[in-house]
């Protein structure tokens, strides 16, 4: 479904992603692990076409994506979910979720939203800033969802979140990856990570150092934390 | 107390042309991030069209009111599609000195053509007496302009609010990339909304000509005091626009009425201290729409 | 990007608050009894900015209509044989006006330096001129100081001043039963100058003036001080603010509707200013001119010239350009020489009756003085033709019209 091959990064002299290469296939769900500063989020902006000073080839859905616009690319089926949520709080709730245009058939519908988020049910008149960091966190799946994106591009859903909540963010991703839809998850937190991905992409000084299965990475969990540093 | 009432419209009816216009500026800013210093020139061009037509194709002021926000929308289009367009992709400096040369052009060019001593405009009719609100005179225009541009402002509100076109401006002047990264053609956007912007200041010139001398000069000090109110207000925060407009004249009016010295400093101490204590301004981050 | 924002809009807000700088003038090739072996006229005022219409480009040609006219008259016997205009935009600032002077002086031969709007700018041109003992011709400012404290042996004030202002329509309106007022003025130089001349001038008449008030400069807004001068229910309110300043006011004034309420009257009015807000808008506003295009037949006839050339009618600026320049010529081709100080002394004491002056003298301290009038601005139905604007009340004579030689002028 998402193909990079090669693709290198800069910002301005500095060369941050190196020769990248990975793939997802449909359904699945795959981690980018990885230091802070390895290059997590530069790729996934890479993908989505936010940053503009890279090389190298990524093909979505078979059709190369070049030089795209970020908003071509999301209408391609594309589903951006920042690190810090990118709620707006100038919109309510139901509107943050009515923003982007939908643009697959299999996009959930509104009820369907808040059949799955209740909380987001409860709360669809309030700003969308005025939500706690777990219910921002899944007003911005949600959004994507509704959007009918076929890739997700989640960018540390799990950070700040407590414990209880973390359960409910790797849930959902659980309930995504049933419906068919594409994860490319960034993620620090190993041990949530092991719980919801199909494969890992280890990644350090801006290079894919490692590929593993989920279970090779379960496995060496504990080396993988020191590895981390965390 | 009566003078203080009047002094209290005043002051209103001077915010009514900052707020619109600050409203034009902070949409501008909001969606493309280009601070538009030919708001000014702008705000001139709208008096100026208002007299050019009342005096060459008698264009009634109520009309004039209509037709020339139209006529600035058209010329927004042209400058957005001719200039502001192709340095988007640069250091918002860019555009900051290209709507700056294209102030002094348009300064220039209306002076080559109507001179510096002002062109003549006739007062509406209706508004040239008084209104009584318990027992204290108040002039009608003024009264008029408090209102029109709280209705203006009202009407933009339920625009932006409740309209799909209204979420999408206020999605893309909170952040322009992350609506791009979620499907939204903000390019699509960005004509229309600098053509609003300009038209929302040729709409506060056609309400400044039977008030203000219509010089090719006006608009001037009048940008500069616009700044002030934006960066008051909060920048890019619709609603900081238009609170800090009315504020701001408040603030002149009584200023000049109780410390005439101090009236136009006034202005800009409050910008230092907003700037100082909160430096989003008054709505900046936890602007509610 | 975003972070970035605020730093963008306040630096913004900071730039816009800088005045800009602009150039103007260029400069001319420039070797007896003549210098250069010909007459050179200075003209420097503000080529684009607030006085532009009021003086402006449209002085050259009165200036070269002088020209014209010295031609005709003396033909073969005129002394001068070759007359160049230069010009300058000093932008109504002080320092550009130094610099520009010294340049037309040193280095395009000036022999003469005429108009030069806005005070401060007059009093830095003088400066210029008595260091340099080259002459100067002031029409458009109208400070005192330049035959008062200020005066000097080259310098002369050809058409108005602020005192002369004030003593016309002051006294005026204070004898017609305008005996308490209120005067708003801007402050910087020439408004605190016009609200003490004015102030003199009508407690002078028997009248009181009730309030002072300043205001900011430029100012577009005024709507707080009118209501502020009304508060104490004056008969008349003074406006001492000029061009786009004085225009705002009066429309503010009677959007207030103080039409009915007090009697309006201006320190510093040009044609300009009544053409550009319309006729209506000041019907009925006394104050004192200097000169009226439709005055009388000569006047007219002049004015009719002028008009051909420029497509607009003269103010008195214009006339005053017109009548310096011909005197200048005639007092050369008296002299023989364009020598300053030859030439000074055929000026001096001089009585001169043109189209501009009337009953004028050129007195001890270089003030000239003439009859001046006080003219109140006609309503709309009695206006017959374009720039017909004015009626004539009084015409108040030379002596009386002028404040006596200053005893701070010591040349």
């Amino acid at each position: 479904m998402l193909e990079i091959a090669g693709l290198s990064a800069w910002y301005g002299e500095a060369r941050v992603l190196q020769n990248i290469s990975l793939s997802v296939h449909a359904g699945e769900v795959v981690t980018l692990v990885g230091r802070n500063g390895a290059g997590k989020t530069t790729l996934l902006r890479s993908v989505m076409g936010l940053h503009r000073q890279v090389e190298g080839a990524v093909r979505f859905d078979g059709s190369a994506l070049g030089h795209r616009s970020p908003d071509s690319r999301a209408r391609a089926g594309l589903g951006w979910v920042p690190d810090d949520r990118g709620i707006y709080a100038s919109l309510t709730v139901s509107e943050n979720l009515l923003l982007p245009p939908v643009v697959h058939p299999e996009a959930w519908s509104l009820d369907r939203v808040y059949q799955a988020f209740p909380v987001l049910a409860d709360r669809r008149n309030s700003m969308g800033t005025q939500l706690s960091g777990g219910e921002q966190q899944m007003l911005a799946i949600a959004r994507v969802l509704r959007m009918g994106s076929r890739l997700l591009l989640l960018d540390e859903p799990s950070e700040g979140l407590a414990p209880v909540m973390v359960q409910r963010i790797g849930e959902i991703i659980c309930d995504i990856k049933a419906a068919g839809v594409a994860v490319l998850l960034v993620e620090q937190n190993v041990k949530f990570a092991a719980t919801v991905a199909d494969r890992h992409y280890l990644l350090a000084q801006g290079q894919v150092v490692e590929s593993l299965s989920n279970k090779s990475f379960q496995s060496r969990e504990s080396e993988l934390l020191t590895y981390l540093g965390i | 107390m009566s003078a203080f009432v009047q002094y209290t419209v005043q002051g209103l009816a001077a915010g009514g042309f900052y707020a619109l216009a600050a409203l034009g500026l902070a949409v501008i800013f909001g969606v493309l991030g280009v601070v538009n210093f030919s708001h000014g020139a702008c705000y001139m061009l709208g008096a100026v069209a208002a007299a050019v037509l009342l005096d060459v194709l008698h264009v009634h002021f109520w009309v004039a009111l209509a037709i020339v926000p139209v006529l600035l929308f058209l010329v927004g289009v042209l400058m957005e599609r001719l200039l502001i367009r192709w340095l988007l992709r640069l250091d918002p400096l860019y555009n900051f000195l290209l709507t700056f040369g294209l102030s002094l052009i348009l300064v220039d060019v209306v002076k080559r053509r109507y001179g510096v001593s002002g062109l003549p405009y006739e007062r509406p009719a209706g508004m040239t007496g008084q209104v009584h609100l318990g027992g204290i005179g108040l002039p009608t225009y003024s009264v008029f302009v408090c209102l029109f541009s709280l209705l203006i402002c009202g009407v933009v509100w339920v625009l932006l609010t409740k309209t799909r076109v209204g979420m999408i401006v206020r999605a893309c002047t909170e952040d322009a990339d992350r609506s791009r990264a979620l499907g939204i053609n903000v390019g699509r956007w960005v004509t229309p909304v600098f053509g609003f912007g300009i038209a929302l200041a040729g709409l506060a010139g056609v309400m400044a000509a039977p008030f203000r001398a219509i010089t090719a000069d006006m608009g001037g000090n009048f940008v500069i005091i616009l700044f002030a109110v934006v960066v008051i207000g909060g920048l890019g925060s619709i609603l900081g626009a238009v609170a800090a407009g009315f504020l701001v004249g408040l603030v002149e009016a009584y200023g000049q009425a109780y410390a005439p010295t101090f009236a136009q400093v006034a202005i800009f101490v409050l910008m230092a201290g907003v700037v100082l204590f909160r430096p989003a301004g008054l709505f900046g981050r936890d602007e509610t729409a | 990007m975003r972070s970035r924002k605020p730093a963008v809009l306040v630096a913004a807000a900071v730039c816009g608050c800088l005045a800009l700088a602009g150039c103007g003038g260029g400069p001319s090739a420039a070797a007896g009894k003549f210098s250069d072996g010909k007459v050179v006229i200075g003209l420097l005022n503000d080529q684009s900015g607030v006085y532009k219409d009021v003086s402006g480009p449209n002085s050259k040609v009165a200036i070269q209509m002088a020209i014209d006219d010295y031609k005709a008259k003396y033909g073969a016997k005129a002394v001068a044989k070759t007359i160049e205009i230069v010009t300058a935009d000093h932008q109504n600032k002080p320092d550009i006006a130094n610099t520009k002077a010294q340049e037309m002086y040193d280095r395009q031969n000036a022999d003469i330096i005429l108009d030069v709007p806005t005070s401060s700018a007059a009093l830095a041109v003088a400066t210029v001129a008595k260091a340099k003992r080259k002459l100067f011709i002031d029409i458009t400012a109208g400070t005192t100081a330049l035959t008062g404290k200020s005066c000097n042996k080259y310098t002369y004030a050809w058409a108005y001043d602020t005192a002369m202002l004030a003593k016309g329509t002051g006294e005026a309106v204070v004898k017609n039963g305008g005996k308490s007022w209120s005067i708003v003025y801007p402050d910087y130089a020439f408004g605190q100058n016009m609200n003490k001349s004015f102030t003199e001038a009508v407690t002078g008449a028997g009248g009181t003036v009730q309030q002072s008030i300043s205001t900011p400069f430029p100012n577009d807004n005024f709507a707080t001080f009118i209501t502020k001068a009304a508060s104490t229910n004056p008969q008349v309110i003074g406006i001492m603010a000029a061009g786009g300043d004085l225009i705002n006011f009066v429309k503010q004034y009677n959007q207030a509707g103080m039409q009915s309420k007090a009697q309006l009257a201006v320190g510093l009015m040009f044609i300009t200013d009544i053409h550009s807000l319309g006729v209506d808008q000041f019907a009925g506003t006394s104050f004192t001119d200097p000169w009226y295009w439709n005055l009388d037949a000569q006047n007219k006839a002049w004015s009719d010239r002028f008009l051909a050339k420029t497509g607009t009618r003269p103010t008195f600026a214009h006339a005053g350009n017109y009548s310096a320049a011909m005197n200048y010529l005639e007092a050369v081709q008296a002299a023989g020489t364009d020598d300053a100080d030859a030439v000074r002394k055929q000026l001096d004491g001089k009585k001169i009756n043109d189209v501009f002056l009337r009953n004028g003298e050129v007195r001890s301290d270089h003030r000239v003085v003439h009859d001046v009038y006080l003219v109140k601005v006609k309503s709309k139905s009695q206006v017959t033709q374009p720039w017909d604007y004015e009626k004539i009340v009084a015409t108040i004579p030379a002596a009386d019209a002028f404040e006596p030689v200053s005893v701070d002028c010591k040349m």
